[in-house]
Order: structure tokens, then C-alpha cells, then sequence
């Protein structure tokens, strides 16, 4: 390995060592949380639900929640890494090294793209098991959950950076990203919906995130899958352009 | 710590005679207009041991992260043996080593860990790392800590692991920003003992303190910084003699316009009222 891969690989590997160490609450807590989700939604309500859209409920729920489980994993993750290191200014130790600004930030994100990753997968395993979840369109399905994870690390890197105390990242969290997260469809088809709360869920970005991994699993889907992939494309770059941009600057990280 | 101490790697040859460290107009002025640094002009020859002393907000800090990437500059230069340290800094980097004045460890590693990644940082191999971080555990005696979390560790101890974490990639330039603050008598004197040799080993060495004894007799030459610009500089006699005062410490307290402070003039006091 060369000098550049050994240091970008000690950041990533720093980042996962991180909430390994933690793995009850930062893998096992997740799991349970979204098993909850499964059981209480999935058996509970869907003995009564039945089908949404000609699907089983509990099938029809489990891409969402799946996704669900990334992005929130992705997110939290590197904002609370970041904003801790910046607290104890442990994050200096990567700061005074030859790490480029990319490089940084690249190793940052991937900390929570792979911590969401693992829940994700493991969700999936137990899914496909328990209740027969399937992969439909396994190239669409990769795509959506690589897109929506690396942009939920993003948006954890960025808060992470912007922050100055814990209630910065858990606002973000509590009172923007799961509220978005559950009125984007996770638990019903928006085509159930009334006026005007059908037309003001096309204006969540989630509601076409979900949509995208709905159809890789599940072959539905109620929103048009190359322009959100496209769409989903260019606001990644556009976050991973505004967080290279802070790193080269040093925004919030140096003085 | 374990005596004796291990010798330090052979030091890369340098080629050039680049100053270990070359700071040329540096200014650094904050978003809230404060001017931490006016135009700051230093240079510390390679193999050098330098002071650099001055009050609690003088500009020292501000100084030594304007060089090792943890604030940006407003203008000026800085070159660590003929690199850029502020645009083009990797190579910069590679050769200093930086123990801060905070204890700035992550709480989440061991202390084998956080050699261990730092060396990853500055990317060194898996052997390469492996030994040093031996070397040092043991140099520093640390060995029965490795595997705890830092956060557990008594101040001594991480400032052990602080100065261990700056030697980890065989730093040129090793910046000790007041190293022995809040630390025992004895660690005090292991860690001179230890930087001491280094020092004559090849390494350069910028060291700021508020222990004037100690600069007065570990360093070649002392900088005095006040308010954000370099007032004096050169060997501590040179220091005195500019101020007029018998020895370092009046010459400091001259700077800083405390000269009743001096511990001469608080005996001529204390002998009159007797």
C-alpha cells in the first residue's frame, strides 16, 4: 500500500473502530429499533391492512424501513463522530497530518455509510428469512441504497462540522430528518393520501428516495426512477462539492 | 521512564539548508478583528533548540498552529525545512511533530490505538508502526496501559501519551507546546531528559513554557513574544543583556512591564521592612 492508501485507510478504519466499540448502541440499538418497526407495523397493523398497491404490508414497509435505518445510521453517525472529536479536539490529530481536505472528508463519510451499511444488510438477511423480502432490480436497488447512503453521510458530515454543541445535531435529527423520513411514505403509498398531503409529499425529497428502493426490492413504485436517480445523483455531488469546500477552508475545524 | 533511552531513527538527509522552520510576515487576524499575529517573522535553524516564551495570549499557540495546519493564516509564509506548511503542506507535515498544550486525546481509543492511528495518518506501514509504538510505550512506560482507553488515564500519563503520539512518525521538528504545564517534578524532569536527547540525536525542537528556568537552560535561543509580534530574540544572555537585567526571567518580566516582580527587588523589599 502506498503512503496515501495507509493514511486513508487509518482514517475509515478510526471511524469504524469508533462505533464498533459501541456496537449496542450504534449497531444494536438500530436493529432492534427497526425489528420494532417490522413487528409492531408490519404484524400488528398489517393483519388488518392486508395489501397496499397488491403487496403484502409487512413486504411493502420493510424497503422503507431498510432505507430508513441507513440514512438515519449514515447520518448520526458523522455527526456525532465529528462533533465529539471536535469538542475533545481529537480531530486536530488528523487535521495536523498530511490527510487532503478530500481525503478528510471522504474518510469521515464513509464512517457512517458503512456503520448504515451493516444495519441495512443485517436487516435485509433477517428479512429475506423471516418473511421472504425480494431483490427485483438489483442494479436500481445497489444505485438507490449507495446514493441515499453516501448522502445521508454527507448530511451527517455537515452538521457534524456546523455543530457547536449536541442539541445542533440532535435538532437536525429529531426535528427535520425523521419527521421528512416518516412522511415520505415509509409506512403507506402516498396515493392514499388526501389533498393537499398528497401533492406536499412530492416536495420530500425521502418520498423519492424511498420510492427508489421500493422498486429495487419490490418492482413498485410510485415515483419515475431515472429522474430520481438522476436527481438523487446531482444532490449528493452538490453536498460532497459544499462539504469539500468547508474541509479545504477549514470551516469550524480550524481557527 | 525506561532508561536507557532508545536512539532515535537516523534522521532523513536533508538535503538543502533549509531552516528546520522559516516563518516570514505571518499574520493571522480573526473574524472578530482580533489580530493574534503581526507580522511574525522567525526562522529556527535545523537541529536547533528554541524558545519561544511571552504572556497567556501573546500569540504563541496561534503561532505553532499556523504551522501544523490547525489555523489558516491570514498572510505570510511558513516553511518547514524549504516546504510550504499552509497550501502545498504534506511534506511539511511528514516532518513535524506537534504535542499540544491541551491533552487533545479521543476517548474512544486505547493508548496503543491512538499510536497506532496516528501513524497511520502520517502513513506509515503496519511493521513500521508495530515497532515504534513499542519503542515508545516503552520509552514512555506505558507498556501496562496500552490496551486501556485514554480517558482513563491520569494526567500524567496522557501527557506521556501526547509527547509518545508527536514522536510516533520520527518528526524532524518537534513542537512542544507547553509540555510540562500542570505536570509533577519528576515527569517534568524525564521528559527534559528525554527531549534533551532527542535534540542532540538530530531533532529540532520549538518549545514554548511559562518555566523560564527551564528555557533559560535547555534552549540555544529564546524568542519573546508579546501581543501578536516577536519583541526580542537570541541566547538568553543575549536576552538580558537587551533588557538590562541579570538573567531571563528579568528580562521577561521587563517585556511584560512587571520588573517590581523581580525576585530581586521583592528581596530588597522584604530586607528593608526587616
Amino acid at each position: 500500500m502506498s503512503r496515501a492508501q495507509i493514511r486513508f485507510f487509518s482514517l475509515v478504519r478510526r471511524e469504524v473502530n469508533r462505533f464498533m466499540k459501541i456496537k449496542r448502541q450504534t449497531v444494536g440499538a438500530p436493529l432492534l429499533e427497526t425489528f420494532l418497526y417490522i413487528s409492531i407495523f408490519g404484524a400488528a397493523l398489517g393483519s388488518r391492512i392486508k395489501q397496499l398497491d397488491g403487496i403484502d404490508y409487512v413486504l411493502f414497509i420493510t424497503p422503507g424501513l431498510i432505507m430508513m435505518a441507513w440514512a438515519i445510521n449514515a447520518f448520526s453517525n458523522n455527526a456525532s463522530s465529528i462533533l465529539q472529536q471536535k469538542f475533545q479536539r481529537a480531530i486536530d490529530d488528523q487535521l495536523s497530518s498530511p490527510a487532503s481536505p478530500l481525503e478528510l472528508m471522504l474518510a469521515f463519510s464513509l464512517g457512517g455509510f458503512l456503520r448504515g451499511m451493516l444495519v441495512a444488510t443485517i436487516t435485509f438477511i433477517v428479512s429475506f428469512f423471516l418473511i421472504g423480502l425480494p431483490i427485483t432490480h438489483v442494479f436500481v436497488l445497489a444505485a438507490a441504497l449507495f446514493l441515499v447512503g453516501f448522502f445521508f453521510s454527507q448530511l451527517g458530515v455537515l452538521i457534524g462540522v456546523r455543530a457547536e454543541q449536541f442539541d445542533d445535531v440532535s435538532f437536525a435529527q429529531t426535528f427535520i430528518l425523521q419527521p421528512l423520513i416518516f412522511l415520505g411514505g415509509v409506512f403507506y403509498s402516498a396515493s392514499l393520501l388526501p389533498e393537499p398531503f398528497q401533492t406536499l409529499t412530492e416536495f420530500n425529497p425521502i418520498y423519492y428516495m424511498i420510492g427508489l428502493v421500493r422498486f429495487g426490492f419490490l418492482g413498485h413504485s410510485e415515483v419515475d426512477v431515472g429522474l430520481s436517480l438522476l436527481v438523487l445523483t446531482l444532490a449528493t455531488l452538490a453536498l460532497a462539492v459544499v462539504n469539500h469546500r468547508m474541509f479545504v477552508s477549514g470551516y469550524k475545524l480550524r481557527a | 521512564m525506561n532508561d536507557p533511552i532508545p536512539a532515535a531513527p537516523a534522521l532523513p538527509p536533508d538535503a538543502s539548508d533549509a531552516p528546520a522552520l522559516d516563518v516570514v510576515d505571518l499574520v493571522k487576524r480573526y473574524p472578530t478583528g482580533v489580530e493574534a499575529l503581526r507580522s511574525v517573522s522567525l526562522e529556527i535553524a535545523p537541529g536547533e533548540f528554541f524558545g519561544l516564551l511571552g504572556p497567556n495570549g501573546a500569540g504563541k499557540s496561534t503561532l505553532i498552529h499556523c504551522a501544523t495546519g490547525l489555523a489558516q493564516p491570514t498572510s505570510g509564509s511558513v516553511r518547514i525545512f524549504g516546504n510550504d506548511a499552509i497550501d502545498h503542506y504534506a511534506e511539511a507535515r511528514l516532518a513535524v511533530g506537534l504535542a499540544p498544550q491541551d491533552l487533545n486525546l479521543d476517548w474512544f481509543l486505547t493508548v496503543e490505538e491512538t499510536l497506532d492511528y496516528h501513524a497511520g495518518y502520517f502513513g506509515m506501514p503496519r511493521k513500521e508502526r508495530r515497532e515504534r509504538t513499542k519503542e515508545l510505550l516503552e520509552t514512555f512506560s506505558l507498556v501496562d496501559k496500552k490496551d486501556e482507553r485514554t480517558r482513563t488515564l491520569s494526567g500524567g500519563m496522557k501527557r506521556r501519551l501526547v509527547l509518545a503520539r508527536a514522536l510516533m512518525h520520527h518528526p524532524r521538528l518537534l513542537i512542544l507546546d507547553e509540555p510540562t504545564a500542570g505536570v509533577d517534578v519528576e515527569l517534568r524532569l524525564e521528559l527534559w531528559h528525554y527531549v534533551q536527547e532527542i535534540n542532540e540525536q538530530g531533532t529540532t525542537i520549538l518549545l514554548t513554557t511559562h518555566y523560564l528556568e527551564e528555557a533559560e537552560q535547555l534552549c540555544d535561543r529564546i524568542a519573546f513574544i508579546n501581543a501578536g509580534q516577536i519583541v526580542a530574540k537570541g541566547s538568553s544572555e543575549e536576552l538580558a543583556a537587551k533588557y538590562g537585567t541579570s538573567g531571563l526571567e528579568d528580562a521577561y518580566l521587563a517585556l511584560v512591564g512587571r520588573s517590581e516582580l523581580s525576585r530581586a527587588k521583592v528581596m530588597d523589599v522584604e530586607e528593608a521592612v526587616s
